[in-house]
C-alpha cells in the first residue's frame, strides 16, 4: 500500500507533516467471499459479447483501486458506467485550492502533485502515483478543497461525481452502500492518525502555557 | 540547448496552428448550424416535444432502475407502462372527439342554446325590464356576434346537415329536436346576415374614399396565409417526436457523459454541478406542473360528476382542461369556455347534490372552474411546486403573449417552461462561475 502514505499527507493538508506510517486500508472483509465461480465464467463470456477493451481496462484498474476492492465484477461494472475518464496534460490544475469539491479522482497513469499555495510559497504535500486517489472528501459535501491538485505529468483519472454517488443509493444500494464504507473506513483510519500524531506531539513538546512575550 | 529551443517553439507554433484550426472551425460550426437551424425551424416543435416528454418520464423509468435486470429491459418496463397510459387517455379523449356528424348537431345545439339564454337573460322579467343585465348583453353583443358566426354553418355544412338528417353513411339520423333548433338558427342567421350587411354598406362606402389599396393588402395577406399553409402541411416531421422519445428513452447517460467529455478540463467539475442543479431544478419545476395540471384535471372531473355531467364527458372536459391549465391565466380561461360550452347544450342533467337547479348549470360550470383555479393557486401550486421557480405576473403574462406570437397555442403552452429553464439556467450557471472562482 504504497498510496496510503500519501493520502496521509494530503488530507491533512495544511498540518503539513509527514507520517510515514502505511495506512492499511482493511479490504476482503464481508463481500470477499461472494466472487462465486458462477460468476467469473458468465463475466468472461460477456467480456467477449459486449464489453469493450477501453471499459474492461477501467473496470481492472477500478479493481485495484482500495475504494472499490469490496465491489464484485457486476457491481464494478454499474460504477463504471457513472464514472469519467479526464486526461490531464503537463502542469495542468485538476482543481484548485477552495473551489467547491464535487468528485473523487483516481489515478489510472501519471503523477499528480498535492499542494499548498501560502504567500507566495508553494508547498508540496504529496506526490501521487498510479493508483492512488484524491478529493475524496467531494463524495461527502460540497466544502472546499482544502489544497490544489496538478499535474506532474500527462495524467488519465477517473472522477467519481458525488450526485451520482448518490443516485447509485436509488438504483444499487449494496453497491452504493460499499462505496460509502470504504470512504468511512478511509477517514476513520485518518482520523485515528491524526489522534496519534496530535498525542505524539504533545508528548514530545508539550503546549506552552502563558503568552510568550 | 538548442535542439531544446527548436521543441520548445515546435511546441508554440503547433499550439498557434491548433488555436487557427479550432476558431475557423468554430465559426464554420455556428454558420452551418445556424443556417440549418433556420432552414429545419420545422422539425424544432417535435424536436422539443419528444425530448420533453423523454425527459418527464424519465422518473418512471427510474422506478424500474434494478440492479440486476439489464438496462434495456428496465427501459422497455417503462416503455410499456407508458404506453399503456397514453393509451388509456388517449382512448378516453378519443371516444370523445366527435365525429362529422356529431360536431353539426354540436354546432347547432351550441348556437341553439347560445342564443335562447340570451333571450332568457335579456327578456324583462315580470313587466320590469332589468337594466344592468340587458347593459351587459348590449356591451357583450360583439363578443356574441362573433361567436353566433363561428357556429355559423357554410352552405356545405348546411347541405350536409340535410343529408344526414334523412341518414348519412349508416350514421344514425339527426334527432327532429336539432332540426327545429337549425330553423331557428338559421332565421337568427338571416337576421344577423341582414344587419350586417347593412354595417357593411355602411363601412364600403365610407372606405372607398379612402382609396383602393385595400385589395393589394388583402392579396398580400392571402399570399401570407398560404405560406403559412404550407408550412404547417408538415404533418410527417412529427413522426420525430415519438422516434426522438424513443431513443432519449434508451439513454442510460451516455449523451450526459459525452457532453461532459466535450468540456475542458477546467470547468469539468463545474459542468457536472451545474448540469445537476438545471436538472434538479427544471425537472422539479415541468414534473410538478405534470401534477398541478393533473390535480386541477381532477378537481374538474370530481365537481363535473357531482353537478352531474355524465362520467366520460367529465372525464374528457377535465383531461383537455387540466392539460391547458399548464398555460396561467389563460389556460384556466380556455378551460372554462370548454366547460361552459358543455353546460350549455347539456340536457337531463341530474345533480348529485341536492337542492341545485338543473337549469342552472353553466352558473355552477363557471363556479366550478373558480373553484379549481382558486384550489390550484392556493393549495396545489405551493404545495407542488414550491417556490423553486419565482416568476412576477408581469413576466408570465408578457412570455405568454410573446410566446403566441411567435409560435401560436405552442408557443404559449411552451412560454413559461421556457423561462423558467432561460432563468434558472443563467442563475445556476452564475452562482457556480462565481463559486468555482472562474468570474
Amino acid at each position: 500500500m504504497v498510496e496510503g502514505n500519501a493520502i496521509v499527507k494530503l488530507t491533512i493538508g495544511e498540518l503539513s507533516f509527514s507520517d510515514s506510517r502505511p495506512i492499511e486500508i482493511a479490504s476482503g472483509g464481508l463481500m470477499a467471499g461472494r466472487r462465486w465461480r458462477a460468476e467469473k465464467i458468465l463475466w468472461e463470456t460477456l467480456k467477449r459479447w459486449k464489453r469493450s477493451s477501453i471499459e474492461l481496462e477501467r473496470i481492472e484498474f477500478l479493481k485495484t483501486v482500495p475504494f472499490f476492492n469490496d465491489l464484485s465484477q457486476w457491481q464494478l461494472k454499474s460504477v463504471g458506467e457513472i464514472i469519467f475518464e479526464r486526461t490531464y496534460e503537463v502542469n495542468e490544475s485538476v482543481f484548485e485550492e477552495g473551489q467547491p469539491g464535487a468528485a473523487l479522482f483516481l489515478i489510472q497513469s501519471g503523477q499528480v502533485s498535492v499542494e499548498v499555495h501560502r504567500d507566495g510559497v508553494t508547498t508540496q504535500l504529496a506526490l501521487l502515483g498510479a493508483g492512488a486517489f484524491f478529493g475524496e472528501m467531494a463524495l461527502l459535501d460540497e466544502s472546499p478543497r482544502s489544497a490544489c491538485a496538478r499535474a506532474v505529468e500527462r495524467t488519465k483519472t477517473l472522477a467519481l461525481y458525488r450526485n451520482d454517488l448518490n443516485r447509485l443509493i436509488l438504483s444499487d444500494p449494496e453497491t452504493a452502500c460499499q462505496i460509502y464504507r470504504a470512504l468511512a473506513r478511509i477517514v476513520g483510519d485518518r482520523l485515528r492518525t491524526t489522534n496519534d500524531l496530535v498525542q505524539r506531539r504533545e508528548q514530545e513538546a508539550p503546549p506552552p502555557t502563558g503568552i510568550a512575550a | 540547448m538548442n535542439a531544446r529551443r527548436d521543441v520548445v517553439k515546435e511546441e508554440v507554433e503547433r499550439q498557434g496552428r491548433r488555436k487557427i484550426f479550432q476558431y475557423s472551425f468554430a465559426v464554420v460550426f455556428v454558420l452551418a448550424s445556424g443556417f440549418l437551424f433556420w432552414q429545419l425551424r420545422i422539425l424544432l416543435l417535435p424536436i422539443l416535444v419528444g425530448s420533453l416528454l423523454a425527459y418527464l418520464f424519465r422518473p418512471i423509468k427510474d422506478q424500474f432502475k434494478i440492479a440486476w435486470l439489464p438496462h434495456e429491459l428496465q427501459v422497455l418496463a417503462s416503455f410499456a407502462v407508458i404506453a399503456l397510459l397514453l393509451f388509456a387517455t388517449v382512448a378516453t379523449v378519443r371516444s370523445h372527439i366527435p365525429n362529422e356528424r356529431q360536431k353539426l348537431e354540436l354546432k347547432v345545439r351550441l348556437k341553439y342554446k347560445l342564443n335562447e339564454k340570451l333571450q332568457e337573460i335579456v327578456k324583462p322579467k315580470e313587466g320590469r325590464p332589468n337594466v344592468i343585465l340587458s347593459m351587459v348583453a348590449k356591451e357583450a353583443s360583439p363578443l356574441v356576434d362573433r361567436i353566433n358566426r363561428w357556429l355559423d354553418l357554410s352552405q356545405e355544412e348546411v347541405e350536409l346537415f340535410m343529408k344526414y338528417r334523412v341518414g348519412l353513411e349508416g350514421e344514425p339520423k339527426i334527432e327532429e329536436r336539432y332540426f327545429e333548433f337549425f330553423q331557428v338558427n338559421q332565421s337568427t342567421d338571416l337576421k344577423a346576415a341582414m344587419e350586417r350587411e347593412a354595417l357593411q354598406r355602411e363601412a364600403e362606402a365610407k372606405a372607398q374614399a379612402g382609396g383602393l389599396d385595400s385589395q393589394a393588402t388583402r392579396a398580400a395577406a392571402k399570399a401570407e396565409a398560404a405560406a403559412s399553409d404550407q408550412k404547417m402541411d408538415h404533418m410527417e416531421v412529427w413522426i420525430l417526436a415519438p422516434i426522438l422519445f424513443f431513443f432519449l428513452g434508451f439513454d442510460n447517460g451516455q449523451i450526459r457523459r459525452y457532453i461532459i467529455g466535450l468540456v475542458p478540463n477546467r470547468y469539468f467539475e463545474l459542468s457536472l454541478t451545474v448540469m445537476d442543479q438545471l436538472d434538479d431544478a427544471i425537472g422539479k419545476y415541468l414534473r410538478g406542473t405534470l401534477i398541478e395540471s393533473a390535480l386541477v384535471g381532477l378537481t374538474l372531473i370530481l365537481g363535473m360528476i357531482l353537478l352531474g355531467i355524465p362520467m366520460s364527458v367529465a372525464v374528457a372536459i377535465g383531461v383537455i382542461s387540466g392539460l391547458i391549465n399548464a398555460i396561467p391565466f389563460l389556460g384556466t380561461f380556455i378551460g372554462m369556455m370548454i366547460a361552459l360550452g358543455y353546460a350549455l347544450i347539456a340536457e337531463n342533467i341530474v345533480p348529485l347534490i341536492p337542492g341545485l337547479n338543473p337549469s342552472d348549470l353553466a352558473l355552477y360550470v363557471v363556479l366550478l372552474v373558480a373553484l379549481a383555479h382558486v384550489l390550484d393557486n392556493i393549495i396545489f401550486q405551493p404545495f407542488v411546486l414550491g417556490s423553486a421557480v419565482n416568476l412576477h405576473p408581469l413576466v408570465v403574462v408578457l412570455a405568454i403573449i410573446s410566446g403566441s406570437l411567435l409560435m401560436g397555442l405552442w408557443g404559449m403552452l411552451f412560454a413559461i417552461p421556457t423561462v423558467v429553464v432561460l432563468k434558472t439556467a443563467t442563475e445556476t450557471l452564475f452562482r457556480e462561475l462565481r463559486d468555482y472562482r472562474i468570474i
